[in-house]
């Protein structure tokens, strides 16, 4: 792949990357969350058109469009998240859309299917019989279903995303075994992972993008994680649009959490954040950030553990009881959990504390305008009206939406969970600004985010976790890239110290 | 508000069409009769309004009309299998087994996390069948009950008709708590919450499920109070009171505006629903044209009454066929304007 470029809706996803990857070869992709990993890769099995650039498969030009036209070409893309239909059993996945019946009314060739199929099973090291259903299987099994139907069509170049994300240390271990053996036959692997274990493991290459631009390539010897956290993050922090940090620590304790387990995961967390702080939150995609704010949040309780806030136990069944107590969640997900799209500015912002609007039950309309024109001329809302319906707002626009939202009901501790995903830069800032200011006014934020120049920019002390531990708790001027880098992708040798201390 | 326009503007079109083909249409006894019927159907409609609105859907709807009816006969009738007790016990129990059937199912849906279609489908098929052992398969008569006054009685009588029939009043007054609630209190505001995106009521506080159940409650309540009105009106319950009526209900909300999706739709516009559902019916009957046949004697053509489901279903297909038009050409007009300017520069990087 060469010069490959992508944008979407004014966002330049990918620029000018190239790749190039032989048969018989496991190339590694690496690169932090939204470097365009999985976007290269959708361009590449033909979800997604490129904007830019060509594509060569042994020396000849294709154009890819469609998935299709990619499976032709011999490229099969697994994806993160599993395409089997569960209700159907193993012989009818591997061969969905590619029975081989002349007719959509003939009758399906089991006998065939489930003969090739045990074959197929048989090369990725599955015994199971191919009648079985899918719905019943491991995600490891599933996995390697996934992978007969990519052989099944003859694939020479298999894309795994993120294949081992929810696979046990042993059902990795067999995969390994699976690639290995496909490797031999000559197949090329593209393999997508934040592991840096695994990566050292299996690839003969590694190749690292950093911000949708191509970061470097590293051959198998002179892959060390150190060098590979160093490309995936080293890039020139522009300080320009962060606030200056005060030293804001001082305050006391708002929201002690102690070993607070979080369905799901291993072990207990553990920190306070402070009145006037801003403590965040580092990690990858899936590292149980959002789990765990949500379980402070009181959506799903918490297994084990205690929290306090103001020094008295809380232990919030629903986000009811944590609003009541001042604890306020501005989410991850803004269109699915944080605004009700095709209700207007107005009662976006009244809604949490609407009772306050109402006597014996009737709203007071001009109250709820006053203080939603209030919150929009605090945070800088560009919009002609309060009435205006948020489903028409930028992503910017919307998320102070949602902060309004909290500020309306003076927050004791505000958690803001990837505060500034899919915004753009300008109004970034703005937001940057903001979050410094609730702090200034004495409110404990928490943030969540996966951008590692926003938490070290933002941010007063970083809890750094991994698979669902917290691995690290950095203050001040250990607050750095390759700190955190470590910490998130488990570098060992840094990350043993840390979470000994 | 643009939805109610356009559907209250359809109907005043039709019932000026029908005057003119038949002037009767808007004689006192055809026009007081057709109003009997819009606000018999417009009291439950709002019910299932409100249980729409916050994205749910109530079928027990015409079978908790039909009980009701069937429970008062059975306790308040004078004549044979009636119990001859007072009829405000009869009105007082139907209405109290209508609430409660609406808590019932509205606690099945919302704490066992039950999809309410399922849940108020088995609630019709069993209030449904309650009513059929109640009345042992036929009828039980109301006999000469006071009640049967609710429905041709009224104010203002002429001519043996009333101007303002009861049932009006009641639907009057069921308009004005509904339109109150649902637009002007907090109750309401939670209503559209949770139709709009559920889950984002339940992070903003919102006691969903306790809200939810309420509209069930409301909606089998409504039900009730239509249901005593049917059975003032028809006198001769039987198990095939208020059959289909449910899918009326619908029929007339989702006419006003309402989205099944949940979180739009208004009171005013249930009202032009109902309004539209009843003046179609009313006027395949009356719809006429005067001709002269070849031999020059004066004829009139009319509806076929076999054509009532063709017509009232082809206007209710027209009606979100053309909402739907509106909706994609609105849209694509909102992404024109929403159009992102070119792609922002990056912040000015220190010069290193």
């Amino acid at each position: 792949m060469q010069g490959i470029g992508k944008r979407f809706a004014g966002v330049t996803a990918l620029r000018d990357v190239s790749l190039s990857a032989r048969g018989g070869e496991v190339l590694a992709l690496m690169g932090e969350n939204g470097a365009g990993k999985s976007t290269l890769m959708k361009i590449l099995g033909g979800v997604q058109p490129p904007d830019a650039g060509e594509i060569r498969i042994e020396g000849k030009p294709v154009v890819i469009d469609g998935v299709r036209s990619a499976k032709r070409l011999g490229i099969a893309l697994i994806h993160q998240e599993l395409m089997l239909a569960p209700n159907l059993d193993i012989a009818a996945n591997i061969f969905l859309g590619t029975e081989g019946t002349p007719l959509l009314l003939s009758p399906l060739p089991r006998a065939a299917m489930n003969k090739k199929a045990t074959a197929l099973l048989a090369r990725v090291g599955l015994a199971l019989p191919p009648t079985k259903s899918v719905g019943h299987l491991t995600v490891g099994q599933m996995q390697m279903v996934e992978i007969a139907r990519a052989l099944s069509a003859d694939a020479r170049i298999l894309i795994m995303d993120e294949p081992t994300a929810s696979l046990s240390a042993n059902e990795s271990e067999k995969l390994f075994e699976v690639i290995r053996k496909l490797r031999a036959d000559g197949v090329c692997i593209i393999y997508i992972s934040h592991r840096m274990e695994e990566v050292q493991l299996l690839a003969d290459r590694v190749t690292v993008l950093r911000d949708g631009r191509w970061a470097g390539d590293l051959a198998r010897a002179e892959a060390t994680s150190d060098k590979i956290v160093a490309l995936m993050v080293g890039r020139e922090l522009s300080g320009a649009y962060f606030p200056e940090k005060k030293d804001r620590t001082a305050g006391e304790v708002v929201l002690e959490v102690k070993d607070l387990v979080v369905p799901g995961a291993p072990a207990g967390v553990s920190f306070a954040a402070r009145r006037g702080e801003i403590l965040g939150f580092a990690g990858l995609v899936g590292a149980g950030r959002t789990e765990l704010v949500t379980t402070i949040f009181g959506v799903t309780p918490a297994r084990a553990g205690t929290m306090l806030l103001d020094g008295q136990p809380f232990a919030p069944r629903s986000p009811r009881d944590a609003i009541r107590r001042g604890v306020y969640l501005a989410p991850e997900d803004r269109k699915h959990h944080g605004l009700v799209l095709p209700m207007s500015i107005t009662e976006n912002t009244t809604l949490p504390g609407l009772r306050a609007y109402s006597r014996w039950g009737r709203l007071d309309g001009a109250a709820e305008r006053r203080v939603a024109e209030a919150e929009v001329a605090r945070l800088g809302t560009r919009t002609p009206s309060v009435r205006q319906k948020v489903v028409t707002l930028s992503g910017g626009n919307q998320q102070k939406v949602v902060l309004g939202k909290w500020l309306a009901m003076s927050p004791r501790v505000l958690i803001l969970d990837e505060p500034t995903r899919g915004i753009d830069v300008g109004a970034r800032a703005e937001i940057y600004r903001h979050v410094a200011k609730l702090a200034a006014d004495g409110i404990a934020v928490v943030v969540v985010s996966s951008d590692m120049e926003e938490v070290i920019g933002l941010c007063d002390r970083v809890v750094v976790m991994r698979e669902r531990r917290m691995t690290g708790l950095l203050t001040g001027s250990e607050i750095t890239q390759a700190r955190i880098g470590a910490l998130m992708t488990g570098a060992r040798a840094v990350a043993t110290a840390e979470v000994a201390s | 508000m643009k939805r109610e326009l356009g559907m209250g503007s359809a109907l005043v079109v039709i019932c000026l069409a029908l005057f003119i083909s038949n002037s009767d249409f808007l004689g006192q006894s055809n026009a007081v009769n057709t109003l009997r019927q819009i606000s018999m159907l417009g009291i439950y409609a709002i019910g299932s309004g409100f249980v729409i609105i916050a994205g749910g859907i109530d079928l027990s709807v015409g079978s908790v009309v039909g009980l009701t009816g069937v429970i008062i006969a059975r306790i308040s009738s004078q004549a044979t299998g009636g119990g001859g007790h007072s009829l405000a016990l009869g009105v007082v129990v139907a209405l109290a087994v209508a609430l409660l059937v609406g808590l019932l199912q509205g606690l099945l849906i919302t704490r066992l996390n039950l999809q309410p279609f399922i849940v108020t489908l088995a609630g019709m098929l069993l209030i449904r069948g309650v009513s059929q052992t109640v009345v042992q398969g036929g009828t039980l008569s109301l006999g000469t009950s006071p009640l049967l006054g609710l429905a041709n009685g009224g104010l203002f009588m002429r001519g043996g008709d009333p101007l303002l029939p009861y049932p009006l009043l009641i639907f009057l007054g069921v308009i004005a708590a509904g339109g109150y609630l649902l637009h002007s209190t907090v109750l309401g505001r939670y209503l559209y919450a949770i139709g709009g995106n559920r889950e984002a009521a339940a992070y903003s506080g919102i006691p969903v499920k306790r809200i939810e159940t309420t509209t069930y409650v409301i909606s089998a309540g409504l039900a009730g109070v239509a249901g005593v009105c049917y059975a003032a009106y028809i006198g001769q319950m039987s198990q095939q009171v208020g059959v289909a009526y449910e899918l009326y209900a619908i029929a007339a909300v989702v006419l006003g505006g309402c989205s099944l999706r949940g979180g739009e739709g208004t009171v005013l516009g249930i009202v032009i629903g109902s309004a539209m559902m009843k003046v179609i019916d009313n006027g395949i009957n009356m719809f006429q044209v005067r001709y002269q046949d070849a031999d020059g004697v004066p004829r009139l053509w009319r509806l076929d009454a076999n054509w009532t489901f063709i017509i009232v279903g082809s206007v209710i297909l027209i009606a979100v066929v053309l909402d739907q038009v509106v909706h994609v050409v609105q849209g694509k007009q909102r992404l024109r304007v929403v159009e992102p300017p070119p792609a922002a520069p990056t912040p000015a990087a220190p010069v290193s």
